[in-house]
């Protein structure tokens, strides 16, 4: 008899890629969620022996659909499968009785590795027949496109959330990446996260490899910086001005570089960086934004928006990609995973 | 052969490293001198084999280690590349400037980026600094800077007297309303016009009749806190905006400035010219429509004072 398998994202790029990487000689039967509450549903209809759990979804999230499981007692085991990879996300779910935790981005010998050590699967790890019966991961309409890289940049930001976090020794709260093409550069529409009347600062940085290429942006809100300073533990400045662009350059260069290295690996390019600039300080978000920008027709514009809830602190990373190296993106995203 | 080609390649790769116009030195973890370029030779006067597993702290006191130490950590254990702008610190070496004499600048202007060097193991043992020359950029951005708050500074002041001119004054004074309208404080507003300042232009010629203006703005500089706002408005017609004051404490101040007025005469050449001034007083009220209205009760004032004789205030 075939186990019944859940895979639970709210991602469909993310569910066919971890369906794909299920292995051949697994007998099993797939069904999908694509959020913690229609998992429940499933589960209570017996379709999920084992479960692939995301924990960043809207709805019902990976840490209630746990929460769900343990109190109802629900017969399934919790394999997580998350792009916050920070320690706390980890404690969480394994004291709430999850089997195992696997940072994405899912590859078909992670899987083998975790099947095969909790006896769930001892075969070979090939998936080739899986793959093609899965079919194209995407299909290159917009919003299969926009899924592809919004799970993409649900990687990069656990990412560098997890660097960020080493550093600050602080949990940081991870949203689900804001991902929108926009037109006619208005790119403060993909901002949603920023508060429209405070002061804001911004530092950007370009980078650019296998004709990819784009800009970075970090958006501090003004306000936040005496507590970031704080977190960080500085106590050489004499002057508040020296002290926030430190403040802005030491959470800018983490998050950014966490970032890129996380989409070099997916895309498995490097990109060469060229130094930061700061882009405005204390001014006003669509002053910032209008006034030096080139025109582009289409620009992919992801949007993650940080914060650390128990000090108040929110700033905004924008990975912004023009259209010409969106596509090329798009076409190595599908093709890495295949 | 092989080694005769490998000779040749190190060799021209030295050259590469040599001659490249950006400093690279490569640190171990415990900040010891691994790779010395020859700029960092010609800037430094220091030579590779003299610093080479030395550490670095040792050479440049001016590095503050425990910053720098915070800013590469992450570069070690993130393998997360860190950028240093020279708005953060004008430098991390001491260095000269590249043009000694016209540069405009006695240090070099630096970013700085520290990247991290995979070894075998897939550890970071080895961290790359780059040292990039900005100098000019530096330069030119902070000249530009300062023009534009020297062009701001000539958009708002009135060249003769120094004080705000009438559209700047006025935009102040436009907000000013709007802030008592909203927070129910209580502001002043004081127009001061010269008297007779016509009769002085006859009989000394307009350079004269500067002075005077000047010698008042001064007198208004020297009496009103740094917190009330002065302008020239018209031609002989200065105004004083003093926010959160009623016009009872006002009233001091503009007598004030009536009797130094009176007690000091102008030098315009060989003469001491005498003059007067009459100031009429607005409190703000909440009657006013606008910003308008507070002008015309306050220039009211000021008529009754000059059909009153002059050298004199009148609270409206």
């Amino acid at each position: 008899m075939p186990t019944p398998v859940l895979i639970c994202d709210d991602s469909g790029f993310a569910r066919r890629q971890m369906a794909r990487s299920i292995p051949d000689g697994w007998d099993v039967d797939i069904s999908f969620a694509e959020h913690g509450q229609q998992a429940i549903e499933l589960i209570r209809q017996g379709k999920a022996d084992v479960m692939f759990l995301d924990l960043n979804m809207p709805v019902m999230d990976g840490y209630k659909t746990m929460e769900v499981i343990q109190e109802q007692d629900l017969p399934t085991m919790v394999i997580v499968v998350s792009g916050d990879v920070q320690p706390e996300a980890y404690a969480k779910m394994m004291a709430l009785g999850a089997l195992a935790f696997i940072a994405k981005p899912i590859d078909n010998q992670k899987i083998c590795d975790i099947l095969n050590q909790y006896g769930l699967y001892c075969g070979a790890a090939t998936s080739q027949e899986r793959t093609e019966a899965v079919g194209a991961v995407a299909q290159g309409n917009e919003p299969d496109q926009l899924d592809a890289y919004r799970e993409m940049a649900n990687i990069a930001m656990g990412r560098a959330g997890e660097q960020l976090a080493k550093l600050m020794g602080e949990f940081i709260n991870l949203p689900i990446p804001n991902v929108n093409l926009i037109t006619n550069n208005e790119i403060h529409m993909a901002i949603e996260d920023v508060k429209r009347n405070a002061a804001v600062s911004a530092v950007s940085q370009g980078f650019i490899g296998s004709g990819i290429y784009g800009e970075a942006l970090v958006l501090f809100n003004d306000s936040n910086l005496t507590n970031i300073g704080k977190l960080l533990k500085y106590n050489h400045f004499s002057n508040n001005e020296a002290f926030e662009l430190e403040a802005l350059m030491d959470i800018s260069n983490i998050l950014i570089g966490a970032c890129l290295n996380a989409l070099s690996e997916q895309l498995h390019i490097t990109f060469s960086h060229n130094h930061p600039i700061i882009l405005g300080r204390h001014c006003d978000i669509d002053q910032l934004l209008d006034t030096k920008m080139v025109r582009w027709d289409k620009i992919l514009a992801i949007e993650i928006a940080y914060s650390i809830k128990s000090q108040d602190i929110h700033f905004d990373l924008l990975l912004l990609f023009p259209g010409n190296a969106m596509d090329i993106m798009f076409k190595k995203l599908v093709k890495t995973s295949t | 052969m092989q080694g005769m080609k490998d000779i040749a390649e190190m060799h021209w790769k030295h050259d590469l490293l040599g001659s490249i116009e950006v400093g690279i030195v490569v640190l171990n973890r415990d900040y010891e001198v691994q790779v010395w370029n020859l700029f960092m030779e010609n800037h430094s006067n220091i030579i590779p084999s003299k610093i080479r597993n030395k550490s670095l702290f040792e050479f440049f006191p001016e590095i503050d280690c425990q910053w720098f130490k915070a800013k590469s950590e992450p570069v070690f254990s993130l393998k997360s590349p860190v950028f240093v702008i020279w708005e953060q610190r004008p430098f991390l070496f001491r260095f000269g400037a590249n043009r000694p004499i016209t540069s405009g600048s006695e240090f070099m202007f630096q970013n700085i980026t520290i990247f991290p060097l995979a070894s075998l193991t897939g550890r970071v043992e080895q961290v790359c600094i780059v040292v990039y020359d900005v100098t000019v950029q530096a330069l030119n951005i902070k000249a530009v800077a300062a023009l534009n708050s020297q062009l701001l500074e000539i958009s708002r002041v009135d060249g003769l007297t120094g004080l705000f001119n009438h559209r700047y004054w006025e935009e102040q004074f436009c907000q000013e309303f709007k802030r008592n309208l909203r927070t129910k404080t209580q502001s002043s507003l004081i127009i001061l016009d010269i008297d007779n300042l016509k009769k002085i232009n006859d009989t000394y010629g307009y350079p004269a009749g500067d002075e005077v203006i000047r010698t008042l703005a001064e007198i208004v500089k020297k009496t009103t806190r740094e917190t009330d706002l002065c302008g020239r408005y018209y031609d002989e017609k200065l105004t004083i905006l003093l926010p959160d004051t009623g016009a009872e404490s006002v009233q001091y101040l503009a007598d004030r400035i009536c009797r130094l007025v009176e007690k000091r005469l102008v030098q315009y050449q060989q003469h001491g010219i005498a003059y007067t001034v009459s100031l009429g007083v607005a409190q703000f009220d909440n009657i006013f429509s606008d910003h308008s209205h507070w002008l015309e009760r306050a220039e009211n004032a000021l008529c009754k004072a000059k059909e009153a004789e002059r050298n004199q205030v009148v609270i409206a």
